[in-house]
């Protein structure tokens, strides 16, 4: 069988992608793209451990299963006032985002 | 013990004008007269209280007298906690006398926001009278904190030009040193279990470890106030954006209490600390002296110059506590209220004299004896007692701490040169006072728009010549005045010098 | 496998579900309502969170309870002293919130109004999920549902191009922030098995460095949320354009319901052999965040950036307390203490700050404030006495919550700490002082738009600040009942 540190890489490394998506992109979809992607890390980190350390309590797909919901609401949310700066400005580019500056 | 109301009755005296003139009608003509004449007496009657407790008061006993307790906050071991000894009760009524005396002098000098404004000088007053009366540190750093607030506002609203800057300049080194403080306190708090003096002077050792790092937290605050040498660069920009009334608290008042809290605080409940710093103390104390005096010597604006004259002054304060013998601590009570009386004076006359001109400069002014006979002879006497002349109150100050120095076990093998260093202060003060004198009052009355000036009013005449019976009273008699403190530093020495000794 | 319903005894959370539902009510009124009855949004709000304090104090009389016992599991809402404090919190912040926001959204010609008041209904309800959540999972839960309506509220001025902009820019911080969050909070149920926060307690050496790994994100994803330094970012563009009613309501609650979870992990789920690690790592991030807010708020023109770095600067003065845990006794109590206060003070100098705003983001720079004590001398004293107690002057409660801080640091022998702790109040002094010095030695004109809902908001928080600075005793015996039983064991206190 796959030992479980397999699944904690690539659950890391999904988890390092979306964080570079956030920091290095500059477009609003994509970011909120890669912070959809630090969720599923999540979500094979939580399925991961629920089956090979304690698959006796439901806990962890039960938690999975929230974070799916919370990505949903997030995303929609997120889609929302993407769109509706897009029909103000254009753009969706954060970095023409700067009515508010240091 | 029993519980006297009393003090908590005089601190409360002021609060009671703030009320009224809160009160007070806004919108009509004589509301201006109403506020004044309630603030002035509110000022009078806690001055006639001061003085009217005084008969309560027993100079023989050591303790604090008069006390008033209660719980406050008992979460935090907090109480309320008011008293009065030797080391404060002169501080009281020079607090009452100079705060009545500030208020009577704005009369005719503020003329916008006038309610604010005696708000603002009654609540300090409170606050000067809390922070002498209270024995529990946690009451003392408000009152302390306090004081800060009303002070800022009269220099803020009415000073001078620069009065912003100069405003923020004063709140913030003030607060700085005293938020150290506040970390010394809170330590000292929570190795003894409560804030209250008494008891943590008698458990000194529950915290005596510590004790050289808390002496320098207190002492930094308090080295601020008075303030001593690399601390004062906040003072005369103060003093001179300050209205008339501010100067003459700020001087009079506030600076003493740097002093006392030295020796409230870090004598009592760090003696080998306070043993060990005096030499350093002390050699600030000197370069103060020294200092100030050179650089009063160098103003041409005469309200600076009386500013930079403070710090010389304090110096001499400062010396004689830190000398660490009776004699030293009595002089330095002492020399605490002279210099209250002779500059909260030089102040008052420096805007009898600015409302008229709108000017400070020494070279707008010359003969002015020959225009203003009265206020040339006050003046004269105010000088002369500021520089320490033999008769007047500020030799019997500066020679008590002079003599302490030179028979200081403190200050090392070679106490004689901290003396010999001051004297020259004593001589310098003449000095750059008497050219200060010499510019304003002597020489031709050429400038035109000197000429019609006019003399000292009956008002201004009655205030003056309540500072000079002090003046002259202090000069002459000066026992009464010593008595009423030896006590309470003989015991502060013996504690001071036993625990430093063994 | 056998399904068992879980045993839940809905009467002890009642306050939070009371919160939800009304939040509920709302969402259904608003699309069944007519127009004109949609003005009744606030005050069914208001009526809710009135009905949920009463439910905290009667449980809070009652005693301490503990529900939602999965099979075979530990609870996963504790409902302690602690968790009504902060419940009781959340509730007086969303009412005084509430009382703002009715002038303020008609000042600024906001219209979704009962929309407004539904998220914040479902953004009180997180955060009090926060303060009682005793399990991994509901502490993600609790968070997501504090954070996600504020999403929204920040751009709810729609289509003013800086709230919009603020909220995308929350958004995206905070979405990430919560990703850390749970990241983190994965790894800790993965290194020890269980979600319950006594489990993890347990089984968190055994968890090794995986644990500590989680236990650093997920305090990396709090961190932003209470804008602590380096993940302040965000703070100051948000608060400045966000609606100000909405950086009032979330400068207090988000933050206080980041620290309700923050305390509670530190607590109970990290043993005590830990704790020279994180509060290391704490006290750093304490001495940068006060340093860091305090100084760069010297600089601000406009009055709600000032505000951000000054929220973050107090964050800092909290983190002290959370630095100072497992040392010392009282840290807890400190930290209620101070947000108690934070709270009050904060909350009332933003309602000042609204009314001298005007509509379309006006009147929010310091310059407008000159002269202000000639205009309202009464406004003008209410706020410079609101700003010397953020600096902490004795006499208001600001000194009593930077007093217990202080304390319980020393207590925890974090000196260094302690002193720039000082140091940066005196700084902070500054720049509170100049907007009493706009106030009161300047001249200037503009006047202020009272309207009863505001002035009962700021009197509230007036007297409040007055009482604890006047009359600490009371408030502070309450913190101290309300401090975690485990953590005063843990400090052998």
């Amino acid at each position: 069988m796959i030992p479980l540190s397999w699944y904690l890489i690539v659950s890391a490394c999904l988890f390092c992608i979306g964080l570079y998506g956030v920091m290095a992109r500059r477009n609003a979809v994509a970011m909120l793209m890669a912070v959809e992607l630090t969720l599923n890390a999540v979500n094979i980190n939580l399925i991961a451990f629920w089956r090979y350390n304690n698959p006796g309590e439901p806990i962890g797909v039960a938690w999975a299963i929230f974070v799916l919901t919370v990505a949903a609401a997030e995303a929609a949310v997120g889609l929302a006032l993407i769109i509706s700066i897009y029909r103000q400005r254009d753009s969706v580019v954060a970095e023409e985002l700067d009515i508010l500056k240091y | 013990m029993t519980n006297s109301i009393v003090l908590t009755l005089l601190m409360s005296l002021p609060l009671v004008g703030v009320v009224v003139i809160l009160f007070l009608p806004v919108f009509n003509n004589q509301t201006d007269f109403n506020i004044k004449f309630v603030a002035n007496a509110t000022a009078i009657i806690t001055l006639l209280f001061s003085i009217a407790i005084l008969p309560l008061y027993d100079m023989g006993v050591p303790t604090l007298q008069l006390e008033d307790t209660g719980s406050w906050i008992d979460a935090l071991g907090v109480t309320y906690h008011v008293g009065v000894d030797g080391l404060s009760i002169l501080m009281i009524l020079l607090t009452t006398f100079i705060s009545a005396v500030a208020i009577g002098s704005s009369w005719n000098g503020i003329d916008k926001q006038v309610k604010q404004y005696y708000i603002f000088m009654l609540l300090l007053e409170t606050g000067m009278l809390g922070v002498f009366l209270a024995q529990d540190l946690f009451l003392f750093y408000i009152f302390w904190e306090f004081t800060l607030v009303p002070m800022y506002f009269l220099i803020g609203i009415w000073g001078g030009k620069e009065r912003v800057y100069a405003s923020i300049k004063f709140f913030l080194y003030t607060m700085a040193g005293s938020l150290l403080m506040l970390i010394a306190i809170l330590y000292v708090g929570i190795q003894a279990g409560t804030f209250n003096l008494p008891e943590l002077i008698a458990n000194r050792e529950l915290y005596a470890g510590a004790q050289q790092w808390l002496f320098w937290g207190f002492a930094i605050a308090f080295a601020i106030k008075v303030p001593v040498f690399p601390f004062h660069s906040w003072l005369p920009d103060a003093h001179t954006q300050a209205p008339t009334a501010g100067s003459i608290v700020l001087a009079g008042v506030l600076l003493k209490m740097g002093t006392y809290g030295f020796m409230r605080f870090n004598l009592p409940m760090f003696p080998e600390a306070s043993t060990n710093a005096a030499p350093i103390m002390a050699t600030l104390a000197i370069i103060g002296i020294i200092y100030g005096a050179i650089v009063s010597f160098a103003q041409t604006d005469v309200k600076k110059l009386v500013a930079y004259s403070s710090i010389s002054h304090l110096g001499f304060v400062m010396l004689g506590i830190f000398s660490l013998n009776e004699i030293g601590i009595q002089g330095a009570i002492l020399q605490g209220v002279n210099h209250g009386l002779s500059t909260g004076a030089l102040f008052f006359l420096v805007g009898v004299i600015y409302e008229q001109r709108h000017t400070r400069e020494i070279s707008e002014f010359g003969g002015l004896w020959r225009a203003m006979p009265v206020f040339a002879v006050t003046s004269l006497i105010v000088t002369l007692s500021s520089m320490g002349l033999p008769g007047l109150n500020g030799f019997v100050g500066e020679f008590s701490i002079l003599l302490a120095s030179t028979g200081s076990d403190a200050l090392g093998d070679s106490p004689w040169i901290y003396t010999a260093f001051a004297t020259s202060g004593v001589i310098l003060a003449a000095i750059y006072l008497l050219k200060m004198y010499q510019g304003v009052f002597m020489g031709p009355l050429d400038n035109p728009k000197n000429q019609a000036l006019r003399d000292m009013n009956r008002g201004e005449l009655a205030i003056m010549l309540s500072f000079l019976l002090f003046i002259v009273w202090i000069g002459i008699a000066p026992s009464i005045w010593f008595a009423s403190m030896d006590a309470t530093v003989a015991d502060l020495i013996q504690n001071v010098v036993m625990m430093a000794g063994g | 496998m056998e399904f068992q319903a879980p045993a839940i005894n809905i009467a002890i959370i009642l306050p939070v579900v009371i919160v939800a539902g009304f939040g509920l009510v709302l969402m259904i009124l608003d699309m069944l309502m007519e127009d004109e009855l949609r003005g009744l949004g606030p005050w069914i709000s208001l009526g809710g969170l009135v009905l949920a304090g009463l439910q905290t104090i009667a449980l809070w009389l009652g005693g301490s309870y503990e529900t939602f016992i999965p099979v075979g599991g530990h609870p996963m809402v504790v409902v302690d002293g602690y968790a009504h404090f902060f419940n009781m919190l959340f509730i007086i912040t969303g009412i005084l919130a509430i009382l703002m926001s009715m002038p303020y959204l008609i000042k600024a010609d906001i219209d979704e109004k009962a929309e407004y008041y539904m998220l914040l209904m479902f953004s009180i309800s997180g955060m009090m999920l926060m303060g009682m959540a005793n399990d991994l999972l509901l502490i993600f839960i609790g968070l997501e549902l504090l954070s996600i309506p504020l999403y929204v509220m920040c751009g709810i001025a729609r289509p003013r191009e800086a709230s919009e902009e603020s909220a995308m820019k929350y958004f995206l911080l905070g979405a990430f922030a919560s990703g850390f969050l749970v990241f983190g909070l994965a790894l800790l149920y993965g290194a020890t098995g269980s979600t319950a926060l006594p489990v993890v307690v347990e089984n968190f050496t055994a968890g090794g460095v995986i644990a500590y790994t989680g236990l650093a994100m997920q305090l990396v994803g709090l961190a932003f949320k209470v804008g602590a330094v380096p993940f302040h970012m965000w703070t100051p563009d948000v608060y400045e354009g966000a609606p100000t009613a909405v950086t009032a309501f979330m400068s207090v609650g988000a933050k206080v319901g980041g620290f309700a979870a923050m305390i509670r992990i530190l607590a109970e789920a990290v043993p005590q052999e830990s704790a020279p690690i994180w509060t290391t790592a704490i006290a750093i991030i304490a001495a940068a965040t006060l340093i860091l807010g305090n100084v760069v708020a010297i600089s601000q023109t406009n009055i709600k950036r000032m505000l951000a770095y000054s929220s973050i600067a107090h964050g800092g003065y909290i983190l002290m307390a959370v630095a100072a845990l497992p040392f010392s006794g009282d840290a807890v109590s400190a930290s209620l203490t101070y947000m108690l206060t934070y709270m009050f003070t904060n909350l009332g100098a933003f309602a000042v700050i609204m009314m001298v705003e005007k509509s379309g983001n006006r009147g929010v720079l310091l310059e407008d404030y000159k002269g202000l004590s000639k205009r309202n001398l009464g406004m003008a004293l209410i706020l410079a006495y609101f700003m010397f107690s953020l600096i902490g002057m004795p006499l208001t409660g600001g000194f009593i919550g930077k007093f217990v801080v202080f304390q319980a640091a020393i207590d925890a022998n974090l000196i260094w700490l302690t002193i720039i702790g000082v140091v940066t109040a005196a700084v902070s002094a500054y720049y509170y002082l100049r907007v009493v010095f706009y106030m009161f030695m300047f001249d200037g004109q503009g006047d202020l738009e009272f309207s009863p809902a505001m002035m009962t908001a700021t009197t509230v928080a007036l007297v409040a600040t007055l009482a604890i600075g006047f009359f600490p005793g009371l408030w502070l015996n309450l913190a101290r009942t309300a401090s975690l039983a485990s953590q005063l064991l843990m400090a052998g206190g």
